[in-house]
């Protein structure tokens, strides 16, 4: 009788952990083995095709055009990211300052992309006459994951011993130095990993490209005033044209997949190693 | 030489943090801005309590209610997170109590993969697997807050499981040595005193879980339906941010109709900030007990 709820717990815990690891191994083997049939050079080397779009040909614009808007909103969200948590970490010394810096982070990591879409739509390419262009969307999701970056570098920095840090100012360096040639060389794994992870969310995220920059049909793009496609865009549309195109949506999947899990397995093989080289 | 160096970099950190701090305020700013227009012409309480949503006065008055849009949006995080708590408590415990060190510092990454997967797969697959389930099990056209529920709930379950499964380790290393002293069994020690010591913090991240979903605009919208109708579990409805993604690229700007999506975006951020005050006084009272 009195064993009952602890058996209980235990198979609560087994049961569980079965579903939740045999969901992920379904998810992604789900998509792999459908959207194989998809996956020829030509699909990934050519532009799309057909009488309805995407029918034919393939989707290289779309990888081009994520590659675009990823790389600017990790570099537009990520700076001002990391120099603000080192600001809050090591230089801040108002707790009132710090509280209102992270009210704000808060209130931003709150807000869904779908908001932040309409922002970039309404004032940038509107207001400021950006059009609708891949600036406009890399500074909607730079945004977007600008707290995402930030929440995980102040973790890292405050999780770096102290001693590291007070042993540096003793020794007379400055707070400069210290942080140049000690807290970021030490999170330098952390810190990379948290950019990349950060550049996959702005990968997958849809919502706020519909508006601001991301198009159904564009060839690769030429400059950050241009419009371009997206995959997850890509996506969307082929579905939202109904079942013309299961096969390439397939596929277009696949390919964004594929990127997530070979981005994933290198920052856990990045941060285990850094973090052994740390502790050795 | 030096002294200005130092200076230069803290200035130089120092303005990107203002910049920082002022790009996101601004962001917040302009939506209070844009909205505001709205409720010289509606009246709060219709907005937040009508249920008809007319934005364009094809024949008669437009109307903006958004009732049933909130209720949805409310219905589906509910459900949602009452479906993660189920799976991602128990896989926290699995995690926490059954794997080893070495087990867990793989399991985790693997588990954080399903945080890195785009909203607009999770659509998708709900759009092929979900939704086709239960228009087979009877449901018409087979879209319904439930699958909406369903694949939100998969959504949660990283952020579940890693908040989880930090709380009840860190009781676990508390009390369970004592506990396995007293001879009684592990799973019995977890059960009655592990467990119920981390049930406030557990609670909190549930609290966190609702908020998240709030927010999700693509799974959800893919496969909800999309009408205006009160949410019910197998009947089809619309979630705040399935109406700002679908209408806004033909709201006319400036028009009422295009400052009506910005209060809406508007309630929704206010929602978020009250669960993230309720978490606030939560946590403020937690400590306090503890």
């Amino acid at each position: 009788m009195a064993g009952n709820k602890g058996m209980f717990t235990k198979l609560w815990a087994y049961i569980s952990f079965t579903l939740v690891i045999g969901v992920i191994i379904l998810l992604f083997v789900y998509v792999f083995v459908n959207g194989a049939d998809a996956i020829t050079i030509e699909f990934i080397t050519q532009a799309p095709r057909g009488a309805i779009l995407g029918m034919e040909g393939g989707i290289w614009p779309a990888i081009a055009g994520s590659f675009c808007f990823t790389t600017l909103a990790v570099i537009l969200g990520g700076i001002p990211a990391i120099a603000s948590a080192l600001y809050i970490v090591f230089y801040c010394r108002s707790a009132k300052l710090e509280r209102l810096f992270h009210t704000v982070i808060r209130c931003i990591s709150g807000i869904p992309s779908i908001v932040l879409g309409l922002f970039a739509y309404s004032f940038l390419v509107r207001e400021l006459q950006w059009g609708r262009c891949i600036l406009s969307s890399g500074v909607a999701l730079g945004i977007m994951i600008l707290p995402f970056i930030e929440v995980r570098a102040e973790k890292t920095f405050r999780e770096l011993p102290k001693a590291v840090v007070l042993s540096s100012y003793a020794l007379g360096c400055s707070r400069r130095y210290t942080v140049m040639r000690i807290v970021l060389p030490a999170c330098r794994g952390e810190l990379i990993s948290g950019l990349i992870l950060g550049g996959c969310y702005a990968m997958g995220a849809t919502a706020p490209l519909i508006f601001t920059g991301g198009v159904a049909y564009a060839g690769v793009p030429k400059s950050l005033m241009s419009p371009a496609m997206a995959l997850p865009l890509h996506l969307y549309l082929l579905l939202a044209q109904g079942a013309t195109s299961f096969n390439m949506a397939y596929g277009t999947a696949f390919v964004m997949m594929a990127i997530i899990l070979i981005s994933n397995i290198l920052v856990t093989i990045y941060a285990s190693r850094s973090q052994a080289k740390w502790n050795a | 030489m030096q002294t200005r160096l130092e200076k230069l970099f803290k200035l130089f950190i120092g303005l990107l943090t203002v910049l920082a701090v002022a790009v996101l305020g601004f962001v917040i700013f302009f939506i209070v801005k844009e909205a505001l227009p709205l409720f010289k012409e509606v009246s709060l309480g219709d907005f937040l309590l009508g249920t008809r949503w007319l934005p364009i006065a094809y024949a008669g008055e437009a109307t903006f209610g958004i009732f049933n849009f909130i209720a949805a949006t409310l219905v589906v995080s509910f459900l949602a997170m009452i479906i993660a708590a189920f799976a991602g408590i128990g896989a926290a415990i699995f995690l926490s109590c059954v794997a080893s060190e070495k087990a867990r510092s793989l399991l985790y990454p693997f588990i954080d993969l399903l945080a890195g997967i785009p909203s607009v797969i999770y659509g998708f697959i709900g759009l092929v697997v979900l939704v086709r389930l239960f228009m087979k099990a009877g449901v018409h056209t087979g879209s319904c807050v439930m699958a909406a529920a369903i694949l939100l709930s998969i959504m949660l379950l990283p952020y579940i499981i890693s908040s989880c499964s930090e709380t009840i380790l860190k009781a676990k290393q508390r009390y369970l040595a004592s506990s396995n002293a007293m001879g009684i069994s592990s799973w019995y020690g977890i059960a009655h005193v592990v467990l119920p010591a981390s049930w406030g913090n557990i609670m909190l991240s549930m609290i966190l879980a609702i908020g998240r979903a709030m927010g999700e605009t693509m799974a959800v919208m893919m496969v909800i339906g999309n009408a205006n109708l009160f949410p019910r579990l197998f009947g089809k409805s619309e979630t705040i941010a399935a109406v700002i993604a679908l209408e806004m690229g033909t709201a006319e700007a400036g028009s009422l109709h295009y400052h009506a999506l910005y209060a809406a975006g508007l309630v929704l951020i206010i929602m978020l900030l009250l669960i993230n005050a309720l978490i606030g006084a939560l946590r403020a009272k937690l400590i306090k007990e503890a």
